[in-house]
């Protein structure tokens, strides 16, 4: 008989269960020390078979992470791209305006000098800019304002060291004009639109029976001694209205959008009567026009030196001179900025 | 018998959760250690043969996701295994207060071994992983496996 306060007396699932205790801690002691090789094939097969849905879900979410930071990437990328070729087309239009300007001052002369033209953006003042050259450099009252593809504008108001003026779009604007065969004589003015955009340009007192035809240019005549003759204004676009049997007017497309002007020359010193021989008749164009056909310029130059460069590693072949495949240019089929194909 | 199916059944579920929220998701420290949980719960319904034997189950599994200290958390959470199931003959009850005690020391007990066993090399501070990290995690254990214990109705029923 057991004393009265000994403890219970252990049975046999007691036993079992401290054996059992015993014999896990030993085993995972026995695991500690096992050699690397059984430890790494332990561990393997656990992950092989119960831990493997885990690791499974950490993989798809680790891909997911990657994946998603690749498009991060990705998209990083293109708005940099993006970023570099807006910068780029606007960069390339500027070169290209001011590459037309130093050759339009090349055959104007010591006459017209160059200016920036910037627009006060105030009620009121739309049709109006600001020159940063002024009587200091010889503008005056009057001075026509032209850029590449015709005539923008005329100074109203000169000061020391800037000058105002309106362009085509004002109210005030005219111009005595002729067609470019001169053929037919007219006064060029502004008629107002519902919306600046609407804004045009007509060409009126025109002979009733005198045949003017569609695209014909439009240049200043140099009558009433405001603007040297010969300066593109626009093209003909069609009769605009017909009095009684004496008279036409016609809607001119513009040769120069005023909006999109930033750089000028401007007329400084003595009036020249004459510009014709600055823009001959063939190179009176819109600024879409000219840039279309630069780049089709463009295009047929690299056609040429494809076709050079083939013709060029024919002959190296008929000679037997290794070939130089970097010879052939490739053609780039991108237009320019703003142009579409 | 009722208790005791909803207790293995809980352990499994917390088992599977804490391998979900560890390695699948891995969020690590964030997500409290449930294995420990699981054990601590299991152990007050097995013998102490039994315990030892989840304990090293469990902590098996978690070696198979260790590289250098293979056998360090199956020893450990064979002891706590053991430990968690000697306290029912000792402590009967289910006093929050009881609670509280039994899962932040299980889970204290439970870094301290791995300390222990780690040895040197590969053990870090004993202030940052056993004494802030062990006591904070078994506060956290604590918190889970009591809510846990409320929600599914193991609190009101004595496991006993």
């Amino acid at each position: 008989m057991p004393p009265p306060y000994a403890p219970e007396p252990e049975g046999t699932g007691g036993r079992r269960q401290k054996a059992m205790a015993v014999v896990f801690v030993l085993l995972s002691l026995v695991a500690m020390y096992l050699p690397d090789s059984g430890q790494q094939q332990i561990a393997g097969l656990l992950r092989a078979t119960a831990l493997r849905p885990f690791i499974a879900v950490q993989d798809r979410l680790v891909s997911s992470r990657l994946r998603a930071q690749e498009v991060s990437t990705v998209q990083a990328q293109m708005d940099s791209l993006a970023g570099l070729m807006a910068t780029q087309a606007s960069l390339a239009d500027e070169n290209r305006t001011l590459r037309n300007l130093l050759d339009l001052s090349s055959r104007l002369g010591p006459s017209f000098r160059g200016a920036s033209l910037l627009r006060s953006g105030t009620p009121g003042s739309e049709s109006m800019f600001i020159l940063d050259v002024g009587q200091a450099d010889g503008v005056q009252e009057g001075a026509p304002v032209v850029d590449r593809h015709g005539l923008v504008g005329v100074v109203r108001e000169v000061r020391q060291q800037s000058a105002m003026g309106i362009d085509w779009t004002h109210p005030d604007f005219r111009a005595s004009a002729m067609l470019a065969d001169g053929t037919a004589f007219g006064l060029v003015e502004t008629q107002r639109g519902a919306f600046r955009e609407e804004d045009v340009l007509v060409l009126n007192g025109t002979a009733f029976y005198e045949a003017v035809p569609e695209g014909m240019p439009v240049l200043t005549s140099g009558m009433g001694g405001v603007f040297p003759r010969g300066i593109p204004i626009g093209s003909v676009a069609g009769v605009a209205d017909a009095e009684g049997r004496w008279r036409k007017s016609y809607w001119l497309r513009p040769m120069v959008h005023p909006a999109s002007v930033t750089h000028v020359l401007v007329g400084v010193g003595e009036r020249i009567q004459d510009l014709s021989h600055v823009w001959p008749p063939d190179s009176a164009m819109t600024r879409d026009q000219a840039i279309l056909w630069e780049y089709h310029m463009a295009d047929s130059l690299r056609a040429l030196t494809d076709s050079v460069a083939a013709m060029r590693a024919h002959l190296d072949e008929l000679m037997g001179i290794p070939a130089d495949s970097s010879a052939v240019a490739k053609a780039d089929p991108t237009p320019p900025p703003g142009v579409m194909p | 018998m009722r208790a005791r199916t909803v207790v293995y059944v809980v352990a499994a579920v917390l088992v599977v959760l804490h391998f979900f929220l560890h390695v699948g998701l891995g969020i690590g420290g964030a997500a409290p250690d449930l294995l420990v949980v699981a054990l601590l719960l299991v152990s007050r319904e097995v013998g102490i043969g039994g315990a030892a034997g989840v304990g090293f189950a469990l902590g098996l599994l978690e070696d198979a996701l260790s590289v250098l200290a293979f056998g360090v958390n199956s020893a450990a959470m064979a002891l706590v295994g053991l430990a968690g199931g000697t306290t029912r003959d000792l402590f009967v009850g289910d006093s929050l207060a009881f609670l509280v005690s039994y899962f932040v020391l299980g889970k204290f007990t439970r870094d301290l071994l791995a300390w222990v066993v780690m040895g040197a090399v590969l053990r870090g501070p004993f202030v940052a992983q056993v004494l802030v990290e062990g006591l904070l995690g078994g506060v956290y254990a604590a918190v889970v496996g009591i809510a846990l214990m409320a929600v599914t109705g193991l609190w009101r029923e004595s496991p006993r």
